[in-house]
């Protein structure tokens, strides 16, 4: 397998290439690259599907075009940041380049764990390469306080997966509009998204359906919060005192939203984590529910590969439409920024193989890879006929990444923002577990306040300056 | 002669010089492993627990009792603690019992004895982390069997969410901890009671004395060492409580189910509050040492 898919890519990268004398970014690395033939450069990638690219595709690829050879350093997501912030306390040099999580920048850009990269990219003359990325990524999760210390590599953003085939259904459009006084269609906001689930768990088309399934676990769930909190009219803080705001009405309100919604969830969905989810879409038992970007593929069939066999075989393939989340801005939810480690001996080498990989010419092959999770995330990609043509509804899907691209919504990115969310987490699980929703959110800005005060106002005050001033912080 | 002699003595006193000394030559590899792994990591968590220290800001300057103040003032310590010592004081009395009556069971000889030992060792030995996941697994709401079992006994659909809903976390996270280690008590405690002096027990049987006489008065003095350092053992192991609560629930919902070590582990490893957590390492390495050698003196083990 891994033969045809380098083959696959060597065709694609030819046909790819610009005319003779006329680099594209992908040639400039590759042929910089070349003086640093024979190192070894150590990787750091999430363990798991993620880390297949850089094991099976470009790693390979990469020793094969510069005789550098790519270790792969699969880490948990859960340990990813503590792992690169704890080899560069400890000085080790272990990582020449680093996967890093947009929101953590801050954190480690502070610490001095990234290398900045601006003069390489200049260097090797990569800025306007740089414009192809979707602004939302491009302008958001690249620099830290004006400083490009990543590159945005990972097109994440939570998108709403529908039956269009039973939305589309005449005698459900009449029932609904019947029931509700307006037309079945994707939802505009969450009053919506409770009645179309209600609507469906009622009028289920088989024993076992229900109106929709959402991502309620721990670690994940509050992604969800801030993006609900922020699309009702949620602020994080009081920008003057840095005050927690998290437990106004409206963060009590997207709680009592959640539990009210659970009532037309399969029973149990409100622990639900990603893999629940997904089952019960792939099987066919939803008619709604939330995720990134991959089910848009495997929901269609693509990626029947060995190595995506514990994906349950797509019943829906055909009948899926998609569309932004109520609100119209969904939570980018995670990401990736390749990032190279101030601590590394071949930050030159670490950086040409960063600007390979998240070159327009390459990354297009591995946003297609159909085992890994990279989502697109260049204007180039959304737009590439090649992508278009994966399969009938692939053009749909990549329109519809494109616009959440426009009006993604960042993930807070402060000073230890891992507390924040740690926080904001328990009190969420708390109110699923039966604690008044009011009580629990108060405990937790209660924490807040104190993790900022830990922090230092005036440092994190400035930090959340940095964050609000992109453009995606807050719906627009 | 008298050279001879002299010489003789001095090599006899160097021998005996040696000999007296040889064990310690002997032992010194293993004491300084032993003062590496345990004393250096010990003192320096002293060290960064009077410094402000996290992952994110490395203050190295010393911060006097700033860390040791906040431990009496989180109240989320303190709850942390307390769900430790009640869930202590309620699996370790029910893997007593439970522990104690198999092994009364298996005390006298009864058919296919050595595989049902074999069967009912099987949890002790497997890895508490996968343990716990598997428990996950059986008390999953949708696919989990005990759902199923419970739903044929009430002859409609169960669908108790025992890892989130209030009044299941915990009997989930005790069924889990009950499961994997009472056999380990069975285990020791059918050793204590194979070693019973059976004449005694045949004296007093022949004296008309009565079951139970004979189990309070001869059987449970006998093997009253054994189950104290079992006690103890199961004690320290249960004030350490992590695996299973992690697996299961993660100390959540919310902090409903928090122990101190989960408490420890998320202000360590997910909050980053290094020298925070080096503090109450320290305090409870401290408190549990204190408790370990009372306990020791009082079963007279440690004389």
């Amino acid at each position: 397998m891994k033969k045809a898919v380098l083959a696959f890519a060597a065709v694609m990268l030819v046909g790819a290439s610009p005319p003779a004398g006329a680099q594209n970014a992908a040639e400039r690395a590759v042929e910089a690259a070349k003086q640093f033939a024979g190192i070894t450069l150590n990787v750091t990638w999430e363990a798991g599907l993620q880390a297949n690219d850089p094991l099976n595709f470009s790693g390979p690829m990469w020793e094969e075009l510069t005789g550098i050879k790519i270790n792969v350093v699969e880490i948990p997501i859960s340990e990813l940041f503590t792992k690169t912030l704890a080899e560069h306390r400890a000085g080790t040099g272990a990582f020449d380049l680093l996967n890093v999580v947009p929101a953590w920048m801050p954190d480690l850009a502070e610490a001095g764990a990234l290398e900045p990269l601006d003069a390489f990219i200049d260097k090797y003359g990569y800025r306007e390469d740089l414009q192809d990325i979707a602004p939302v990524y491009r302008d958001n999760q690249m620099a830290y306080q004006g400083t490009i210390y990543g590159l945005p590599d990972d097109g994440d953003v939570l998108i709403m997966y529908y039956r269009k085939d039973l939305f589309g259904d005449p005698a459900r459009q009449a029932a609904f509009k019947e029931r509700f006084g307006y037309d079945l269609a994707p939802p505009d906001t969450w009053a919506q998204f409770k009645d179309i689930s209600q609507y469906f768990t009622e009028n289920p088309p088989h024993e076992g359906f229900y109106g929709s399934a959402m991502i309620r676990s721990p670690g994940l769930i509050h992604y969800y919060f801030q993006e609900r909190f922020r699309v009702e009219g949620g602020e994080f803080f009081d920008a003057d005192t840095m005050k927690a705001q998290i437990n106004s009405d409206i963060g009590v309100g997207v709680i009592e939203g959640w539990i009210a919604e659970h009532e037309f969830m399969p029973p149990g969905a409100s622990a639900w984590g990603p893999i629940e989810v997904l089952n019960a879409w792939l099987a066919g038992d939803l008619a709604i529910m939330g995720w990134w970007p991959p089910p848009g593929r495997w929901s269609a069939g693509y990626g029947d590969f060995e190595i995506l066999s514990f994906v349950p075989e797509s019943k829906v393939a055909g009948k899926v439409g998609y569309a932004l989340p109520p609100g119209g801005a969904p939570e980018l939810a995670a990401g990736f920024s390749l990032a190279v480690s101030s601590g590394s001996k071949n930050k030159e080498a670490a950086y040409l193989f960063a600007q390979w990989l998240n070159s327009p010419e390459i990354s297009l092959q591995r946003v297609q890879l159909p085992y890994a999770l990279r989502d697109p995330f260049r204007i180039s990609q959304y737009e590439s006929e090649e992508y278009q043509n994966l399969w009938p509804d692939a053009k749909e899907y990549l329109e519809t990444l494109r616009a959440a691209a426009e009006t993604g919504l960042l993930d807070l990115s402060i000073r230890n923002t891992f507390a924040y969310e740690e926080a904001l987490t328990r009190a969420i699980t708390a109110a699923f577990g039966g604690e008044d929703p009011q009580k629990a959110l108060d405990r937790a800005a209660e924490e807040w306040d104190k993790i900022t005060e830990r922090v230092g106002l005036e440092d994190q005050k400035r930090a959340y300056a940095d964050w609000i001033s992109k453009p995606n912080a807050y719906p627009n | 002669m008298s050279v001879a002699v002299a010489r003789h003595g001095d090599t006899g006193g160097f021998n005996r010089w040696a000999d007296r000394r040889f064990k310690y030559l002997l032992i010194w590899p293993a004491v300084l492993i032993l003062l590496l792994v345990g004393v250096f990591p010990f003192v320096n968590v002293l060290v960064v627990s009077f410094q402000d220290i996290s992952l994110v800001f490395e203050d190295k300057s010393f911060a006097g009792l700033l860390n040791y103040k906040r431990l009496f003032t989180e109240a989320r310590l303190w709850q942390a603690i307390l769900h430790t010592v009640v869930f202590t004081l309620v699996a370790l009395p029910i893997e007593f019992v439970l522990g104690l009556l198999m092994a009364l069971l298996f005390v006298e000889p009864i058919r296919g004895r050595q595989v049902f030992l074999a069967l009912l060792i099987i949890p002790t030995v497997i890895s508490p982390i996968v343990a716990g996941a598997t428990w996950r697994l059986m008390f999953d709401n949708q696919f989990g069997p005990i759902n199923q079992i419970l739903g044929w006994i009430a002859g409609e659909p169960v669908t108790i969410i025992w890892v989130l809903q209030k009044g299941f976390v915990w009997p989930a996270i005790l069924v889990a901890e009950v499961w994997q280690w009472t056999p380990f008590m069975f285990l020791l405690l059918l050793a204590a009671l194979s070693n019973v002096d059976k004449s005694q027990v045949e004296a007093a049987q022949i004296d008309g004395a009565s079951k139970l006489r004979i189990f309070f008065r001869i059987v449970l003095p006998a093997i009253k060492p054994v189950l104290a350092i079992v006690l103890l053992i199961r004690g320290l192991d249960l004030f350490r409580l992590f695996d299973v609560v992690w697996a299961l629930t993660q100390g959540g919902p919310g902090t409903r189910t928090e122990t101190l070590s989960t408490y420890a582990y998320v202000q360590g490893f997910q909050q980053f509050e290094v020298s925070y957590t080096s503090a109450i390492a320290f305090v409870v390495v401290v408190l549990l040492s204190i408790a370990i050698v009372l306990a020791l003196r009082r079963v007279e083990i440690a004389r």
